[in-house]
């Protein structure tokens, strides 16, 4: 139903019924979902490099270039991610974003408890991926109980776009396929959620969710302090108590900057202009040098 | 006077003051209680409240950034203890404390408070650190000095870079901010610091607000350090000007994403708008924050614990042994292993340890000890595993079990544990517990290096020299072990780097081992003047090519000097030169003795007895000595301006026969002239302003020797008057001081700069090497380094030393000699002319009720000009006497010691006690006629009781007799008696059956004023004393024109300035 202006845009325009015609530009979109790897491959982990590979197996050429440019200057506008599906738009040459669909094939439950049974023996498998990591072993859990953690085949993807190309998968579909793949690194859950079990699920039926703590999704709300009434004895109430010398304990600057967020990772789907760590990174090494002047205040050394 | 407090409410630090409850008269007070418009009228204004204006000025003096007006200042409530219709106050500075029976209870009351904002409150807390008060009068509180240890938290946190962004919902829009994320110690630091927190802290509620706060101190502490924490990672980066890259400004951020960055960058973090966009922002925000925050709300923290391998193989030693080479080291390599286990230790309470492997499937007392609401311990088990994971192979492969609980390692591995892995994992908010051998530092046994020294032999008489260059060899060793060059290389063949000799284990790091072998084959010998090796003994040398410097391993005379210097072998006593007319203690002796050892090799002394032990009389001693034997080169006294009269008659009394100069005054000697009359005198006596100003006549001299008395006035070394005395030459310097100088780090670089150039280092090296790792860091070693560096130049003993108490008498009277002040010499001339004219004119009775008044006003000036005027003007910088009493008391309450304050005039007696307590910020007791019996009794009793006022203030009259406060070992008459037996009546209130100490007795003096002439009467007349002085002042009214003329008339070197 598109309008042949458009296909120039949503097509790979050079081989197309052998005539050429020069693409017309996309809409530069605003606010989008930027790629944090700068050029070269996408995903850093082998998990998310193992995803990009099924992607760039189906042989569609130049497309593979162009959804990546889309993904890096920001082309796709959102991304929902629920069990054994994607949903996502981006934005093309039309002024209304495309809607993009894909569809992941699902592992029944019985077989998520065999695998559940197959990782619990060892504590690594559930260790890593609570600590963010997909153990390189899991693969060879998957293959032992006759399945597939990554989707392998063609026929265990279902992709669908709005735009008027032909081809499937198109670019738009690419760019989705390669942020997916980004945030991957981050969080290793989420290729078992679009194979149809949620983190929580996993957790549950792993023995991790089986111990006397119950309920295995960790409420990160704070503990709820008690009140604690004023005293009405003077010392305690004017005076308070005082600490060891060595409260503070040894104070001195990191060797490596902003070693927290480096742990959590990239920032999920992020759409800023900067690049999150790297913008994250310049505050930690201001701060960090401050908070030591602050800090070292009790005995000022005069060398001014 | 006015007592700062501040409380956290409402996401602020809230400023309010309390004063005394008699200043309410005072203009400034009611004159705010008006202006201070409280909507509610329910509570009542507490009596002590400073009121707004008290409060603006105070704030004005004490921090030069807060400036702020009537309109800052709002009512709020203040939740304090308080018995029948007052408040207790927070210090018996204020009011004091009712009697113990009654039982206080909580009571709203309305107080005059300014919120501050961050950036204000770390203004002020800055100023806040480790002092009692912030400017005259100005006293900071327990609960404000706790929030400066807070903001201190707050600072360490920052500089660890223990904090996440975060987007939090505040009303009707979104705040970015940085958050402290309290891990592991962290957790412990935060609770226990909520513990130690006055409640107070706390007290604050809005004006006519319900019932008293009771949110946890913990929450308000954490809200506080949330707040400043978040204040200073954002001015940071507002300071280092990289809030927002230029020509975004204005623009409209392109997603929540940029609005979010750009808002952690900016000044408040407000973010508006976009509520869905923000919402979804959040959530986000939230789940990447997650893995940080379910291991930091964790109750329990995994901990690894290496364990050394069991010490059963002698026998494992075999195999090394059979390598012949380094048979007689006795070293032998563990075959079994080490072993890392997995701990839990519980936050709450650290001494609480569960054994991971007993955790996996709790059962039992394990199971119940786990059993923390929502807390899955499998789930923070795994988690937290899988995070070391990354940091460790170690814990990586254990994880292969299915209940992993630790794992073993060899001793390569272990070495890399205790020397990589450990910090890793503390820093990534692990514990980590290790073998004590390690972890105490200065113990572990290592490889290094050392120098072997043979003293040349002296030839003739030549004297010996530190300037001398010697040669010396260099020597490997490992802990007292000599090590050849072969058994250096079969050691690197072991390539074990943690191996056991005779039981104890030593670290054999394969780099060192390398790094000595490349230094010694290259250099076996090595040369230095005799003073380079003596600093290199005393650890100042760096490790040559990165091993470990051990010392100095000397033969001869040089050895003898290390030994003497580090105290191990005692130094010669000398002999007290007769010319020196007194008799020195034993310890004084020792002190002298001292002084001439350190001399005799141009090395550079720090005396820094307590006060009252003789450090004068031991210098005085010892520039007697130098005078006869440096062919009579002249000595420095360099002294504060209210000390000059005090060494003068010192040294008249003990060196009569040294010439004395004192350098000081408008009508001093000047440019060629000096250098003259100096060279004919064996002392000049100076003072730190001059040395600044006539640096370039005084350094024209050579110096027999210089001291620098209260020598911590050239504490701070870019000072003008610290450069002057660095400048002058002398052949030996002497530092007096009765501060510990020892204990204060930063105060020690130019104390010994000006003592031994170069023995600390450059400044900057300094500041690297010892200040930042001791005073930042606690870092015990350095400080242990910095200790034996020292230690030699410096003497310090106390009265409660053993061996000094031995020598001491029970009781010590000194006199004091102080100067006057411009004002107070003008005011003194006055009234002797006035005098001079009515004694004239008037005869008989009239005469010598002229004569009493004269005396009693020329006293009065002594004292103080404000005494004297009675206009209850300013008190501080206008009297020789306060100001010499002031920086005594200070040595006397930095080592916690108390003290009687005597003066015959009620009126000074105030003057005093207010001046002491707006200076130390501490209550000083009076004692005056007017005090009831009662209270006189509730004074002693606390004066007397443990933790109770230091500073007793007390009129001869109402105090003289019948009290019991041997809790002083200080007495100070501030003024003279005619008669010594009152005097000494009053001394024996310290000095008194229980006295279990030694009492020190400081009798006043005015140089040069009539005080003198007093004084100078009762010694001469001690016989006499009772029939003539002590009938009262009766007699003076008896003497002659002429002799009256002398005894009022004041000398010229009476003025101090």
């Amino acid at each position: 139903m598109g309008y042949r202006d458009d296909w120039d845009d949503s097509d790979d325009s050079y081989g197309w019924g052998g005539w050429y015609r020069k693409p017309k530009p996309r809409i530069k979109a605003r606010g989008g979902i930027k790629s944090q790897s700068k050029r070269g491959a996408f995903g850093e982990s082998w998990w998310a490099k193992r995803w990009i590979a099924v992607l760039e197996s189906f042989n569609i050429g130049a497309r593979l270039g162009r959804g990546r440019s889309y993904a890096r200057s920001g082309q796709v506008l959102s991304i929902d991610i629920e069990k054994g599906e994607i949903e996502a738009a981006v934005q093309g040459s039309r002024p209304k974003p495309y809607d993009i669909k894909i569809k992941v094939k699902t592992i029944p439950a019985a077989d998520w408890k065999r695998v559940a049974k197959a990782l619990d023996r060892e504590a690594i498998f559930a260790a890593k991926l609570l600590a963010g990591e997909m153990p390189q072993e899991i693969e060879q859990v998957f293959k032992e109980v006759g399945l597939s953690l990554f989707p392998e085949k063609l026929r265990d993807l279902e992709t669908d776009c709005s735009c008027p190309d032909w081809s499937n998968p198109c670019k738009h579909i690419a760019a989705v396929y390669y942020l997916i793949g980004e945030e991957f690194d981050r969080d290793p859950f989420l290729i078992f959620k679009l194979r149809g079990a949620t983190r929580e699920e996993l957790i549950k039926m792993l023995s991790a969710g089986a111990a006397p703590g119950k309920n295995s999704e960790t409420d990160i709300e704070e503990i709820e302090l008690p009140p604690d009434p004023l005293a009405t004895d003077a010392a305690v109430f004017w005076g308070g108590s005082d600490l060891a010398d060595d409260f503070f304990g040894e104070v001195r600057l990191p060797p490596v900057s902003a070693a927290l967020p480096k742990r959590l990772g990239n920032f999920p789907f992020w759409r800023g202009s900067e690049r999150f760590l790297e913008a994250i990174e310049a505050i930690y090494a201001q701060a960090s040098p401050y908070g030591l002047d602050i800090f070292s205040l009790q005995a000022e050394f005069q060398d001014q | 006077m006015i007592v700062f407090h501040a409380a956290f409410h409402d996401g602020q630090l809230w400023l309010w003051g309390e004063t005394p409850a008699q200043s309410e008269i005072a203009v400034g007070k009611s004159g705010s209680r008006s202006s201070a418009k409280a909507k509610s009228r329910r509570e009542k204004s507490s009596p002590y409240d400073a009121g707004s204006q008290a409060l603006l000025a105070a704030l004005a003096d004490v921090t030069s950034g807060l400036r702020m007006g009537e309109d800052a200042v709002s009512p709020v409530t203040a939740w304090l203890p308080s018995t029948g219709d007052q408040p207790l106050a927070s210090s018996p500075l204020i009011a004091e404390a009712p009697s113990a029976d009654v039982r206080p209870a909580l009571a709203p009351w309305r107080v005059t408070a300014i919120p501050l904002t961050s950036a204000e409150a770390v203004d002020l807390l800055c100023g806040c650190v480790d002092r009692e008060v912030l400017g005259p009068g100005i006293i900071v509180s327990r609960d404000l000095a706790f929030w400066a240890k807070a903001m201190r938290f707050a600072g360490s946190l920052v500089a660890r870079q223990q904090f996440l962004p975060d987007l939090e919902p505040v009303e009707d829009f979104y705040r970015a901010r940085w958050r402290p994320v309290f891990a592991g110690a962290d957790a412990t630091r935060l609770s226990t610091l909520a513990r130690a927190m006055p409640h107070a802290c706390r007290a604050l509620t809005p004006s006519g607000a319900g019932g008293p706060p009771t949110t946890s101190a913990q929450r308000v502490l954490d809200q506080f350090i949330g707040e400043i924490g978040d204040y200073l990672v954002r001015s940071a980066v507002m300071e280092a000007g990289s809030s927002w890259p230029k020509g975004r400004n204005g623009h409209v951020a392109e997603s929540a994403h940029d609005q979010w960055l750009q808002a952690l960058r900016g000044s408040d973090g407000v973010i508006d708008g976009g509520p869905p966009e923000l919402a979804t922002l959040a959530a986000q925000v939230c789940e990447w924050r997650r893995p940080i925050s379910v291991s930091t709300l964790s109750p329990f923290r995994l901990c690894f614990r290496l364990e050394e391998p069991p010490e059963a193989a002698q026998g494992n030693g075999e195999a090394v042994r059979k390598r012949g080479v380094i048979s007689d080291l006795d070293i032998s390599i563990s075959r079994s292993n080490w072993h890392v286990r997995y701990i839990l230790q519980s936050v709450d309470d650290p001494s609480l340890l569960i054994d991971v492997s007993d955790a996996w499937n709790a059962k039992g007392r394990a199971a119940a000890a786990l059993k923390r609401g929502k807390f899955n311990p499998r789930e923070f088990l795994l988690s937290a595993l899988g995070q070391a994971a990354g940091l460790s192979q170690g814990i990586e492969q254990s994880l292969k079990n299915a209940a992993p609980g630790g794992y073993d390692l060899g001793s390569s591995e272990a070495y890399q544990f205790l020397t990589e892995k450990a910090w890793l994992l503390e820093q990534a908010g692990f514990g980590v517990l290790l073998p004590a051998w390690w972890t105490r530092k200065g113990t572990k046994l290592r490889l290094s290096m050392r120098a072997n020294v043979k003293s040349p032999k002296m030839q003739g008489g030549s004297r010996l020299s530190l300037e001398k260059i010697i040669q010396f060899d260099w020597e490997v060793a490992l802990g007292d072990q000599v090590l050849s060059l072969k058994e250096l290389e079969a050691l690197a063949k072991l390539k074990a780097p943690l191996v056991r000799m005779r039981g104890q284990w030593v670290q054999l790091s394969a780099d060192e081992i390398q790094a000595a072998l490349n230094f010694w084959r290259k250099r076996q010998t090595g040369r230095a003047t005799a003073r380079e090796i003596v600093q290199m003994a005393l650890g100042k040398a760096n490790a040559p090519g990165g091993v470990k410097f051990e010392g100095v391993q000397a033969q001869g005379w040089i050895s003898d000097l290390l030994a003497q210097l580090e105290g191990h072998r005692p130094f010669a006593e000398m002999e007290v030169p007769a010319e020196f007319n007194g008799t020195l203690r034993p310890y004084q002796i020792r002190g002298y003795s001292w002084l001439a050892f350190l001399k005799q090799w141009e090395l550079g002394a720090c005396l820094a007895d307590d006060m009252g032990l003789g450090k004068t009389a031991e210098t005085l001693a010892l520039i007697e000595r130098e005078w006869s034997r440096n062919g009579h080169h002249p000595t420095l006294i360099v002294c504060p301006t209210s000390v000059i009269s005090n060494w003068q008659k010192e040294a008249e009394r003990f060196t009569p026969n040294l010439p004395v100069m004192v350098h000081h005054g408008v009508a001093r000697a000047k440019g060629p002239a000096f250098k003259k009359e100096a060279s004919r005198h064996a002392m000049v006596i100076s003072s730190y302003s001059l040395l600044q100003r006539d640096a370039a006549i005084l350094q024209e001299l050579d110096w027999g020797v210089i001291v620098l008395d209260e020598a911590q006035n050239i504490k701070n070394p870019e000072t003008k008057q610290a450069r002057a005395a660095r400048s002058l030459k002398a052949g030996f310097r002497i530092a007096l001081t009765g501060t510990p100088v020892e204990n204060n780090v930063g105060d020690l670089w130019a104390i010994m700069e000006f003592l031994n150039p170069g023995m600390l280092g450059s400044q900057t090296e300094f500041k690297r090497v010892f200040f930042v790792p001791i005073q930042v860091q606690r870092d015990q070693e350095a400080a242990q380094r910095l200790k034996r560096l020292t230690g030699p130049f410096i003497l310090r003993r106390l009265k409660t030393d053993k061996k000094v108490i031995a020598d001491l008498p029970e009781k010590m009277e000194m006199k004091v000699f102080c100067n006057l002040t411009k004002e107070q010499a003008t005011l003194y001339a006055a009234v002797v002319k006035e005098a001079d004219k009515s004694l004239e004119e008037s005869e008989g009775i009239k005469r010598k009720g002229v004569v009493l008044a004269t005396l009693s006003k020329l006293k009065q000036v002594c004292n103080h000009p404000a005494q004297f005027l009675g206009d209850n003007s300013a008190i501080p910088g206008r009297s020789g006497k306060l100001a010499r009493l002031t920086e005594m008391l200070e040595e006397v309450l930095s080592s916690g010691e108390r003290a009687l304050i005597f003066t015959q005039f009620a009126e000074m007696g105030q003057i005093i006690q207010r001046h002491l307590q707006e200076t130390f910020g501490r209550e000083a007791l009076f004692l005056h006629g007017a005090v009831a019996k009662k209270q006189r009794d509730r004074m002693v009793e606390r004066f007397q009781a443990d933790g109770g006022p230091p500073l007793f203030v007390l009129s001869l009259k109402a105090g003289g007799t019948g009290l019991n406060l041997t809790a002083a070992s200080h007495v100070f008459h501030f003024d003279r008696w005619w008669n010594p037996a009152v005097e000494n009546q009053a001394t024996d209130r310290a000095f008194r059956i229980g006295q279990s100490r030694n009492v020190q007795v400081h009798k006043f003096v005015c140089g040069g004023t009539l005080e003198e002439k007093i004084d100078e009467m009762i010694e001469n007349k001690k016989e006499i004393a009772g029939s003539i002085v002590g009938a009262g002042e009766a007699w003076l009214t008896e003497l002659s024109a002429a002799q009256l003329r002398e005894l009022f008339a004041l000398r010229k070197d009476a003025v101090g300035e």
